[in-house]
């Protein structure tokens, strides 16, 4: 059975300037940081990225200059602010933002996973979200049909198929059989259509674990190209029957993007930091993060 | 009875809007309290879905957002988008859903996206979950803060639509049936049945009718005899204060 456990930086690595890069991460849940961290070391430019609802993981990047194209449904931070690296960049123009919703994304999604290379859908007809695709770089991926069947008016949505798609998992083998705890938002249709699939796993189980309970599996290894063993990867935001989220740096993370820039914030945990553990030992450590844990029974 | 909340009001309509056996989706705060409300009392059969994949929740502790494994604690099923907005609200048999707003307008249209101020455009959370929902749910209840800036004559972008330029559903190519209730603190909404545009249909105990049009800035048609929205019942203020929401993260605290 193919080994594809990789480091981050070596994955990484593998990822073009320019490429188009899906996280499947939603607002403060199961954002994919230690990938992202790890594209913004190593300079990467001029991203396309795209995600139903955008999270911590969009915001990071957008602020460190990586992304000059974002494809989402929403986003934000919860309670905790809004997207504001995002929204600064979107309101000076530096990025080209195309928005859709949860629905229309995931239907993007599945169209590619399925190899179709269009989809109808009866929603954002009738809404300026359309009206603003169609009068932007997206108005190509955006058409207007009655069904053949019933003449019914439909919008068509053009497949969405990214480069690469990272997803952070709770359990994982060496292959890359995946299981994902609790709700999976647009993971699987996201991962599927996607040309790579990279896995960032709190765990690393065997095969014969996997094998117990098959039906666990979301994301089958055969398609999965690297496994990225990273516990607390996805710190300071929420893995569900891990760890909880970290209200603290959430807010000072906050504290930085909500006042023009995160500079500050990537020079002293993304930039001063070698890696994804080091990163951690820079929020306290894994013992203080213990605090954090998840009970067994609450799954928080 | 005068120390009852705006907000145990607002929870208390929403619940009445909601029938047995309902399939709703449902946002955080106001709204799922609503449906835990109608849950608890009338509706007990009644589906309550998150967009993110999670059906028939029971948190115990209250969760920051939809992104806060709180909300996902006793489920009956965990999914994804693909489930919950696709073969549940785009295969039509979504009842009711909930949604916030920015801004909403005359006919129902709410705004998520971008306010504009002097030209200049700030952005917010966007759709997610909320177009959907618009376009295709049987009936949409809105709860939100009743403030002239809120309820505007026309909002600044249409995220969500209503009833467009006072348009029918049929004639704006959506399914479901639009734009039902808005409730606010002071009253709740409806749309004329041929006008397609915002209507009084109550106002809350102790607000009277020039408070409310001090604070729409949009056309309301307002009927001759205007009804009281009922006040929660004893038993729905137990359940509000001792087991749907005790420590008042979202009904605000007693004063």
């Amino acid at each position: 059975m193919a080994d594809k456990v990789k480091s981050i930086a070596e994955v990484t690595r593998t990822i073009p300037d320019g490429a188009h890069v899906a996280l499947g991460g939603f607002a403060i849940a199961r954002n994919v940081i230690a990938a992202v961290h790890e594209l913004i070391r190593q300079g990467k430019r001029n991203l396309t990225v795209s995600q139903g609802v955008a999270g911590l993981d969009t915001d990071l990047l957008v602020g460190a200059g990586a992304v000059s194209r974002l494809i989402i449904g929403g986003g934000s931070l919860d309670r905790f602010g809004l997207l504001y690296c995002v929204n600064r960049a979107r309101e000076a123009k530096t990025l080209r933002a195309e928005d859709y919703t949860s629905l229309s994304l995931s239907f993007r999604y599945l169209a590619g996973a399925l190899g179709l290379s269009f989809i109808p859908i009866k929603s954002l007809l009738s809404s300026e979200i359309l009206e603003r695709l169609e009068a932007s770089s997206a108005a190509d991926d955006v058409k207007h049909m009655r069904c053949p069947f019933t003449g019914e008016e439909y919008l068509l949505l053009r497949a969405l198929v990214p480069d690469v798609s990272y997803v952070h998992v709770q359990i994982a083998d060496r292959e890359g059989n995946a299981r994902i705890d609790g709700p999976r938002w647009e993971n699987e249709e996201q991962a599927k259509a996607a040309r790579r699939i990279v896995l960032i796993a709190e765990e690393i189980v065997s095969t014969e674990e996997i094998q117990r309970e098959p039906e666990r599996t979301i994301i089958p290894g055969h398609r999965v190209d690297a496994v990225v063993h990273e516990p607390f990867g996805a710190y300071p935001t929420a893995v569900f029957r891990r760890y909880d989220y970290d209200a603290e740096h959430l807010q000072l993370y906050v504290a930085h993007s909500k006042q023009g820039g995160i500079e500050d914030y990537l020079r002293t945990y993304v930039y001063g930091t070698k890696d994804h553990r080091d990163y951690l030992e820079q929020c306290g450590g894994t013992v203080c993060l213990q605090r954090l844990q998840a009970a067994p029974d609450l799954g928080y | 009875m005068d120390d009852i909340r705006a907000t145990e009001i607002m929870a208390a309509a929403g619940a009445r809007e909601l029938h047995d056996n309902d399939t709703v989706i449902v946002g955080l705060g106001l709204p799922q309290v609503a449906c835990f409300l109608a849950k608890s009392t009338h509706a007990p059969n009644l589906a309550a879905l998150l967009e993110i994949g999670v059906i028939n929740m029971r948190p115990k502790d209250t969760p920051v957002g939809l992104a806060d494994s709180r909300i996902f604690y006793r489920a009956t099923c965990w999914s994804g988008f693909l489930d919950i907005m696709g073969m549940n609200l785009h295969r039509g048999v979504v009842d009711v859903g909930f949604l916030g707003a920015l801004e909403l307008d005359r006919y129902g249209n709410i705004n998520t996206t971008l306010l504009k101020d002097d030209g200049k455009v700030r952005y917010f959370n966007g759709s997610a979950g909320g177009n959907d929902v618009a376009s295709l749910a049987k009936r949409v209840l809105v709860i939100m803060r009743h403030e002239k800036r809120k309820l505007r004559a026309a909002v600044a972008h249409i995220t969500s639509p209503g009833f467009v330029d006072g348009k029918t559903r049929e004639q704006l190519a959506l399914r479901g049936g639009g734009p039902h209730r808005v409730i606010t603190d002071k009253a709740v909404i409806g749309f004329g049945v041929e006008t397609r545009s915002a209507k009084l249909i109550s106002l809350h105990p102790g607000i009277g009718l020039d408070d409310v049009l001090a604070n729409t800035g949009m056309p309301l048609e307002v009927p001759e005899d205007i009804p009281v929205t009922p006040l929660p019942s004893r038993d729905e203020l137990r359940l509000l204060r001792e087991e749907i929401d005790p420590q008042g993260v979202y009904l605000g605290k007693l004063s």
